[in-house]
């Protein structure tokens, strides 16, 4: 037995070593250590990455670290940072204006601190966060579907019973702006939500998946984005863009620095948000299949004769949790 | 052997690790939930979606247990009796799903047999329900059932006595009778205890519940706890989780508390040295259940892995998995957000669980002795029984303050729950070993280094290797608690997977899926094959030689 008193005391040190070998790298003394960037964010990956190669071109000195989840994740992972040190990103990216209202809430966010940059729409700023691109909501429809619904209210029609898909607003942020548009617009109302419920619509996570299912024949229709239908269509996938005769449901996609962000890092998270929007960076968002907020670069082609419309933002802002749970008690978690 | 100082500091210095790694976390979660209060405990518990979630919990996990120990238990029997060459094959079928990520299996399930799956496009034919309850059940039972074959096999090997259900024939008692009489009373320690493991596995499983349950509105309460974390912006909302998350391990341990009183008052009986079966031939009855233990393993697992390298190799969704639709664009894209990195870091942290837990466990097996060895033990068992998700919230709260978002926080849960297979085998190993053996080895003129280095390193060393292999696949493949502590740059490998799989990319997620589930199936098959080391597998089911081990476990009779 006594190997075994011999092999206690190394046990610790083993751990430490063996786990400091699949962790992150350690600073070199003696030089001053390069800003750090922590980027949290529920963008597409496509977007981020080409974003932030570009960044890394115009600051090479700034190590960048990007945790990149879906809008419920990331929630998680801010919720487990407040419970255990402190938030520990320097810039947030989100999806949707709400969740980003709900972290501004939380006292996250630093006022914005750009406010001299051009271009960005007003109806797409707050005092904390600037909106970065646009998003629309559409239907996405199997290809061949008959008929083909027409607009928002056809989703809870009986010809859609039991084949619409709708993605959760706790885990997707442009979920929960569809949610919002419907909270407040006239003629539907949660009780589109109840309508669509008793016709037996499914939830399923996030908007991507709802074009995965209607591809694989799963549900017949569902409510997406339209970059995620554009994007199944490029690998020929049997799914068609609807876009609803009402208007697509427009978001934005917005961006802050938080109150972590301080020094040589609050400088690097600032030059991001200078540098996303920049017109090389809002070139790169409409390169990797959205609509940049800056007028005149170029996003992907639009339907000819579609309009959108707008979430009422301000009238939502501070009912984010109320809406939500109304909408938990009719689709569950 | 004297109980020296230093072997009582040792000791207590092992409890504290135990007390860091265990205890800590499970009074943080205490320590948040009491805040709330009696009135505060009550709503959190009471509230429509906890209730529901507790009962969906409960109700899964006992259809499970019951389903995974019968079929287990009717397949061992019907296998182990046979003549040892033709045991293998079934084993291996049947232990097949253990080395396939729970998540993965769910995935593939829901491609092979979901609405528009597989079977769907080939011969309309889905399974009904496999988005909801039925779905939940039918893939942790496919999961839970190898856990109870093994445990009833280990205790065949172990307790059963072919020369009294002999005896029992011959004297004009039916087949079922001996079953019913001898067969099963002396398995009741072994079916115990695979019991309580399913029940565990079952009661704790994340991944399953949310890519088959979450769909349909099904909420267990791994799930609830995950989702609460991502509306826990309100102190309320977060206090409400750690309640959750301690009502989980309550309701385990309410499960295994009168098991293990049960089993603690079952005598150990230990079967005389006759043969584990006679040596008879194959009979027509044989060749019946090989033909259903392949059916059943082409049906669990053969057709979703089938369908995993299927959907990995299709361009897009919808599409058919055709040659002419196929590409390796889907790994490309997979790999495109660092999952590369995560495959590596993955790898690091299993290994670093590998090699830590069989440490701690052959401390806790060479130092815990006298009266130190039941409470370390039982502690360390009882940290796999506390289900995933809880143990990661109560590790953020107790270490998150300086671990937070790190690789170091990931590794210590992994070591907390996997301990255990790091502490069983050797446990086991020493417990085979005669008492005396290593004085005897004294006595004969061998030196105290000569004695340890030719008595008790090799059966320990072959024991530390088989925990290390097995932690390593366990960490590998961890979810549960990877998805919660993971943070920005510390990705584990199967939280990409997840992430994939939320984001709709089926083709990217069942990439990845192969990447994680072939090397360890490869692995798997090829120790399988190589004829030396089955027939060490072989062996090892068998008691080895020498008086019975004086009980069936300390701390953990439960545990196989």
């Amino acid at each position: 037995m006594r190997i075994y008193r011999a092999l206690v005391p190394t046990v610790p040190l083993l751990l430490a070593a063996a786990l400091a070998a699949c962790g992150s790298s350690s600073s070199t003394a003696g030089t001053a250590p390069p800003p750090r960037l922590t980027l949290y964010t529920s963008v597409t990956q496509g977007t981020v990455s080409a974003v932030m190669a570009g960044f890394a071109k115009l600051e090479p000195n700034v190590k960048v670290t990007v945790f990149r989840a879906t809008t419920g994740q990331l929630n998680a992972r801010i919720a487990a940072d407040k419970h255990s040190g402190g938030l520990r990103a320097d810039v947030i990216w989100g999806t949707d204006p709400l969740s980003m209202q709900s972290y501004a809430q939380q006292g996250l966010f630093r006022a914005w601190p750009l406010p001299d940059l051009a271009g960005v729409p007003a109806q797409d700023k707050t005092t904390y966060f600037w909106g970065t691109r646009e998003l629309y909501l559409v239907i996405v429809a199997r290809k061949g579907l008959t008929p083909m619904p027409k607009t928002w209210a056809d989703l809870a029609s009986p010809a859609y019973r039991g084949k619409v898909a709708i993605p959760d607003p706790a885990a997707a942020g442009s979920a929960f702006a569809a949610l919002g548009y419907f909270d407040t617009a006239p003629g539907f109302g949660l009780d589109f939500y109840h309508r669509l419920k008793a016709n037996g619509a499914v939830q399923v996570s996030t908007v991507p998946e709802v074009v995965t299912d209607v591809a694989q024949g799963r549900y017949a229709v569902g409510i997406t984005l339209d970059s995620e239908v554009r994007a199944a269509l490029k690998q020929g996938s049997p799914v068609v863009l609807d876009w609803p005769a009402d208007g697509a449901i427009s978001l934005y996609s917005p961006i802050a620095e938080t109150v972590t962000a301080k020094g040589a890092d609050g400088a690097a998270a600032q030059a991001l948000l200078r540098y996303v929007l920049s017109a090389p960076g809002q070139t790169l968002i409409g390169k990797t299949g959205y609509q940049p907020v800056l007028p005149g670069i170029a996003g992907p082609a639009r339907p000819a004769g579609s309009t959108e419309v707008y979430p009422a933002w301000t009238t939502l802002f501070g009912r984010q949790d109320q809406v939500l749970a109304q909408y938990q008690a009719i689709f569950g978690v | 052997m004297p109980f020296s100082a230093a072997r009582a500091a040792a000791a207590a210095l092992l409890a504290a690790v135990i007390a860091a790694l265990v205890v800590v976390p499970l009074v943080s979660l205490a320590r948040i939930a009491a805040g709330a209060g009696p009135a505060g405990i009550w709503r959190a518990l009471s509230g429509p979606g906890s209730r529901v979630a507790i009962g969906h919990t409960v109700a899964v996990a006992a259809t499970v247990t019951v389903l995974a120990v019968a079929a287990g238990t009717a397949l061992a029997l019907a296998i182990e009796g046979r003549p040892g060459p033709s045991r293998l094959g079934p084993r291996l079928l049947i232990a097949g799903p253990l080395v396939i990520p729970e998540f993965v299996l769910g995935f593939a399930w829901s491609q092979a047999y979901g609405p528009a799956g597989l079977s769907d496009r080939l011969a309309g034919v889905s399974l009904p329900g496999l988005f909801g309850p039925a779905g939940i059940v039918a893939v942790l039972t496919v999961y839970g059932l190898p856990l109870a074959y093994l445990a009833v096999t280990a205790g065949l090997a172990a307790r059963a006595d072919p020369a009294l259900e002999r005896a029992a024939r011959s004297a004009g008692a039916s087949r079922l009778t001996v079953l019913r009489t001898i067969t099963l009373p002396l398995l009741r320690v072994p079916l115990l205890g695979a019991a309580a493991l399913v029940f565990v596995t079952a009661a704790g499983s994340f991944a399953v519940p949310e890519v088959l349950g979450t769909p349909a509105g099904f909420a267990m309460l791994p799930t609830l706890v995950y989702n609460d974390l991502s509306l826990s912006a309100a102190p309320a909302a977060f206090t409400e989780l750690t309640v959750l998350a301690l009502a989980l391990v309550l309701l385990v341990l309410l499960a295994l508390g009168p098991l293990d009183v049960w089993l603690a008052r079952l005598r150990p009986s230990a079967r005389p040295d006759t043969p584990l079966a006679a040596d008879r031939r194959g009979t027509a009855a044989d060749r019946v259940v090989t033909v259903i233990v392949w059916a059943y393993a082409v049906v669990a697992a053969g057709i979703p892995m089938l369908t995993l390298v299927l959907t990995a190799l299709t361009r897009g969704p919808g599409l058919a998995p055709v040659p002419a639709n196929w590409t390796l664009a889907n790994f490309a894209a997979g790999f495109s957000g660092g999952g590369g990195v995560a495959l590596l870091r993955s790898a690091g942290l299993a290994l670093a669980a590998a090699i830590a837990a069989p440490l701690l466990g052959a401390a806790v097996a060479g130092l815990a002795r006298g009266r130190w060895r039941g409470p370390l033990a039982t502690v360390v068992t009882l940290a796999y029984a506390i289900p995933g998700s809880a143990l990661a919230v109560g590790i953020i709260i107790g270490y998150g303050r300086w671990l937070d978002g790190s690789v170091t926080i990931i590794g210590l849960a992994y070591v907390a729950k996997f301990w255990v297979f790091g502490h069983r085998p050797v446990q086991a190993a020493l417990d085979r070993l005669p008492p005396g053996l290593t004085r005897a080895a004294r006595l004969s003129g061998a030196g105290p280094a000569t004695a340890v280095r030719t008595v008790l390193l090799p059966p320990v060393t072959v024991a530390m290797v088989t925990a290390a292999g097995l932690v390593f696949v366990l960490a590998f493949h961890e979810l549960t608690m990877s998805t919660i502590l993971y943070g920005p740059g510390t990705e584990t490998f199967a939280v990409v997977i997840m992430n994939s799989e939320d984001l709709g990319g089926v083709g990217a997620t069942a990439a990845l899926a192969v990447v994680l589930t072939a090397p360890v199936v490869l692995v798997a098959c090829a120790a399988a094959l190589v004829p030396r080391i089955s027939t060490f597998s072989e062996r090892s089911l068998a008691r080895p030689p020498g008086p019975p081990p004086a009980r069936p476990a300390d701390g953990g009779p439960w545990f196989p």
